[in-house]
């Protein structure tokens, strides 16, 4: 294939036309899912091939993928994403720009512990079965699922600036769910939660041990159903990992991307309340609030060489010591703001067009223990597992709710509370951050599905983040 | 079609297997724009397989993209070494077996038809419209053409063709970033009426140039505009579908030939609407019917597929929710917002979640032209706004129903962009619950 991405190159290459990047993906994809203890889907998409040429000419992008690798269709192709761009650019006012950029030569290959693709399906099945059986039996749980994907994906990435990088890579996501009954209402349990992504092979399956789980979650459902709500207005919440990297997804890694101040996601994603002129000066949260965009760290599914129009990977500081200083941004954008790119142009797979994503997008840890956390909180809640997430289309005003909260009276946890549901406006919100754990509570999550573009592209990213604490929060919201 | 054949030459071979086939050939023309102008197109093909063998009650899935004979049975091959491995899943019985046909459709492939030259000729026509206001415009033109194939042991053969067209345009303001929306959506370019599209599109910008107001938090009386009620019932969607029954998740669980809603409303799942995006079969195979869901507020049917339908031991129906219709009333717009004393118009969702879904709890916003409605005018423009409400309760507050309906279009964006409509008219519902502001527009 690498002859393959070569020869469009090269056929690129001769054409008159300012910039192009060639990409080819190679991807297998196997999902194990059981129902109620049973068996209810075991399936793979492999070697599932696509092929993405984007075109810088006159001024306009133009776009053509393929999944069709055949010599004509990739003729094709590479005509129809010249043409999309000469022909868009008849309605193109202010004409895209693109700086020449430095080549790299480059390959990483991802190496799991445990290969789930080579694993022995038969064992994978029979893992997976014990703990579905263990969800089952008890009569208030009237549903449950174990869920697990494996993701491998080969890429080549080649731009008409001479870099040549491919890589390999392999994702994993495990999940199990529980949902309790007391014919009345129901209540749900996940575990390891949703945001449960992780580079790695069936080793990250192992990490978050389901089967030694499985009675708590059935416990925790079965208690809820009896718990209260949280009837305070207004509550000191201490967000666990597992819920504070969607925290931090939601309303500060969509809203950094340079894309929406352009309003090139209008149309679907929404806009930012970020505008220009707030880079340097705006306070978008406490002095303890450093948030950055990593694609360098190899342990997060947003590691890369290059992204996918050829910028290097880098560690970029988005909001330091509290202030706003930075965006994620591609090329053009970065040039349109006046700063250096981020590397943060990624796509799905190569017959979908790169966009702004996030990519290892983190929140930089503080001091001390979840433990020193709690014990320092004398009235408050504690609360982990998201179960309901909404952020308006500016990403100023959001609403939560998690499966689970425990009351903390005194420094201690008390008993625990059903879908604890918190507001916040954005900057006011992270302005009440009062405590980040440290590095010992720090670690990546993750999701293979944030969505983006039309049409969508669901990314994989990480999160990297410890448990926080925000001072009087809204959380009295009720339907 | 070709391939088709071989699939079907496959099921004949394995009289001992139940195998099902969806062979898909798509393509999607797909334009994006900002600030009145281009911000990319895209051109996509793809062909893909997706498969399930079932071996008694053994089953696996797999999907190829653009596979030959050769690639298929080897990976069928690869299957029966491992299917006898795999614990049976006791509820599946059989694989569909509805052999009816549609009239088949030859359809215009729209992505020919409405080639990227035209649509920019369109596009420049808005933009030029709506500057005189200083807005500019954003959104999505696209044109898909897909042809698929369902093949199984059981005799299905089954063939569907679509080329839907999907318009989404949105004019921002360009001072303050107020913005409304128009859009288009169905098969037959012919009937896409580009003036009254832009008549409708100004009339928004002119109404989105007045004062920005917020409001506070509280029960208000709001006229929602036909993308809001279609938006909700596509939600409530999640407990019709006959599987939530059996994952004990459906807020109609025991209700069927129950008063549920006011008399007022009446819902049929339609695919063979005129004006609206039409399907043969759902995703077993099975014909595509119109079936009424809500009749006169009383709960009349679920989405039955095939598994869960022979599971749950409940008739199939073939229905899957892609064409609502929602019944006229007896009232103007003009007459619905002109009985309204303090309250608001609600032009687009945004963001919802369930916060527990058999309850139909849910949580969103407001989005693209929110506007407050005083002694029956709209007087200015509104931020957004977050409101959190159970949808079934939404829909009991429903006073006056519209004598006018609306195609709406709405795309389920992943995957091949899937496209597809309803038909719904404004709504005036009471006691609508406002949980907060965003504090921007």
């Amino acid at each position: 294939m690498k002859k393959l991405v070569y020869d469009i190159i090269n056929k690129l290459n001769a054409q008159n036309i300012t910039y192009a990047d060639v990409r080819f993906t190679d991807t297998d994809n196997q999902q194990i899912y059981f129902e109620k203890g049973k068996l209810k889907y075991f399936g793979s998409d492999m070697d599932s091939l696509a092929l993405g040429i984007r075109v810088l000419a006159d001024g306009c992008w133009g776009f053509a993928g393929t999944t069709i690798l055949t010599q004509t269709s990739i003729d094709k192709t590479i005509k129809r994403a010249i043409s999309n761009a000469r022909i868009g650019s008849k309605f193109r006012k202010e004409p895209a720009s693109f700086k020449k950029l430095k080549q790299v030569q480059d390959s990483y290959l991802f190496k799991p512990i445990e290969d789930p693709f080579l694993m022995d399906d038969k064992y994978k099945i029979d893992f997976h079965e014990k703990v579905a059986q263990k969800l089952v039996g008890n009569e208030k749980i009237v549903y449950s699922n174990v869920y697990t994907e494996f993701y491998r994906q080969y890429k080549i990435f080649a731009n008409t600036d001479g870099t040549f990088v491919d890589t390999l890579v392999y994702d994993t996501m495990p999940m199990m769910y529980v949902l309790a009954s007391n014919g009345k209402q129901s209540m749900s349990r996940t575990y390891p939660g949703h945001m449960n992504a992780r580079r790695g092979g069936f080793e990250e399956v192992r990490k978050v041990k389901l089967e030694e789980n499985t009675d708590t979650i059935i416990e925790e459902a079965i208690k809820l159903l009896d718990a209260p709500r949280i009837e305070e207005e207004r509550a000191d919440i201490i967000i666990g990992s597992g819920h504070l990297a969607l925290q931090l997804h939601e309303s500060a890694g969509h809203a950094t991307e340079a894309d929406r101040i352009f309003g090139k996601e209008i149309s679907y994603a929404g806009k930012t309340f970020i505008k220009p002129a707030m880079l340097g000066n705006f306070r978008y949260g406490s002095d303890l609030v450093n948030i950055y965009s990593d694609s360098t760290n190899k342990g997060g599914m947003g590691y890369h060489i290059v992204d996918d129009e050829g910028t290097p990977g880098a560690t970029v500081d988005i909001v330091k010591n509290g202030i706003l200083v930075d965006q994620q941004t591609s090329q053009e954008n970065a040039a349109l703001l006046g700063v250096q790119p981020s590397s943060n142009m990624l796509a799905s797979y190569a017959d979908d067009i790169p966009l702004i994503r996030m990519t290892n997008f983190c929140l930089a840890p503080g001091k001390g223990s979840l433990d020193d956390l709690i014990k320092s909180t004398e009235n408050g809640y504690y609360i982990d597992f998201t179960k309901t997430w909404s952020i308006d289309d500016n990403r100023n005003n959001f609403q939560f709710t998690t499966e689970i909260g425990w009351k903390i009276e005194n420094g201690e946890l008390k008993h625990i509370v059903k879908e604890p549901t918190y507001f916040g406006i954005t900057p006011e919100f992270w302005a009440a951050c009062d405590g980040i754990c440290g590095e010992e509570e720090w670690d990546f999550q993750g999701t293979f599905h944030c969505g983006k573009g039309e049409p969508g592209q669901a990314m994989h990213l990480s999160h990297g983040v410890a448990p926080a604490r925000f001072k009087n929060i809204v959380c009295n919201v009720k339907a | 079609m070709q391939f088709q054949k071989e699939l079907i030459k496959i099921c004949e071979k394995y009289p001992q297997l139940k195998l099902n086939f969806h062979y898909k050939i798509w393509e999607t023309d797909f334009l994006r724009f900002y600030q009145s102008q281009i911000n990319y197109n895209i051109s996509k093909t793809s062909i893909s397989l997706s498969t399930t063998i079932y071996k008694e009650k053994k089953s696996y899935s797999f999907s190829l993209k653009d596979p030959t004979k050769e690639i298929l049975q080897n990976k069928i091959d690869d299957v029966l070494k491992l299917i006898d491995q795999l614990p049976e899943d006791p509820d599946f019985v059989d694989l569909e077996d509805d052999l009816s046909k549609s009239a088949e459709k030859e359809k215009t492939n729209n992505i020919e038809k409405v080639s990227l030259k035209k649509k920019i000729e369109i596009l420049e026509k808005f933009s030029s419209a709506v500057e005189l206001y200083d807005f500019k415009i954003y959104g999505t033109f696209i044109c898909n053409y897909r042809t698929l194939y369902i093949v199984n042991s059981n005799g299905l053969d089954k063939r569907e063709i679509s080329s839907p067209i999907y318009l989404e345009c949105k004019a921002v303001n360009q001072k303050n970033e107020v913005t409304v929306l128009e859009a288009y959506g169905g098969e037959r370019f012919e009937n896409f009426n580009e003036e009254e599209f832009t008549s409708n599109l100004v009339g928004k910008v002119k109404a989105a140039t007045g004062e920005v107001v917020d409001v506070e938090s509280g029960e208000y009386e709001v006229v929602l505009a036909p993308r809001c009620i279609g938006d909700y019932l596509l939600y409530l969607e999640s407990s019709i579908y006959v599987r939530s029954l059996d994952s004990k998740q459906s807020y109609f669980e025991g209700k069927i030939d129950q008063k549920v809603f006011p008399e007022n409303v009446t819902i049929n799942d339609n695919p063979s609407h005129p004006d609206l995006i039409n399907f043969d079969y759902n995703g077993d195979g099975h014909i595509y019917k119109k079936l009424p869901i809500i009749e006169k507020g009383v709960f009349k049917n679920f989405f039955v597929d095939n598994y869960y339908g022979r599971k749950l031991k409940m008739d199939k129906n073939g229905a899957e929710g892609e064409a609502l219709v929602m019944d006229t009333g007896d009232k103007e717009l003009n007459e619905m917002i002109g009985s309204v004393k303090k309250g608001l118009y609600i032009s687009s969702l945004h963001y919802m979640n369930f916060i527990n879904r058999r309850e139909t709890s849910i949580t969103g916003l407001t989005r693209d032209g929110t506007f407050l409605i005083e002694d029956g005018k709209i007087t200015k423009v509104v931020n957004n706004l977050r409101f959190t409400e159970n949808i079934s309760d939404i829909i009991k507050g429903i006073t006056d129903i519209e004598n006018k309906s609306y195609t709406i279009p709405y795309s389920s964006n992943y995957g091949e962009f899937g496209i597809y409509s309803a038909r719904m008219p404004h709504v005036k519902v009471n006691g609508f619950k406002i949980s907060s502001s965003t504090k921007t527009v």
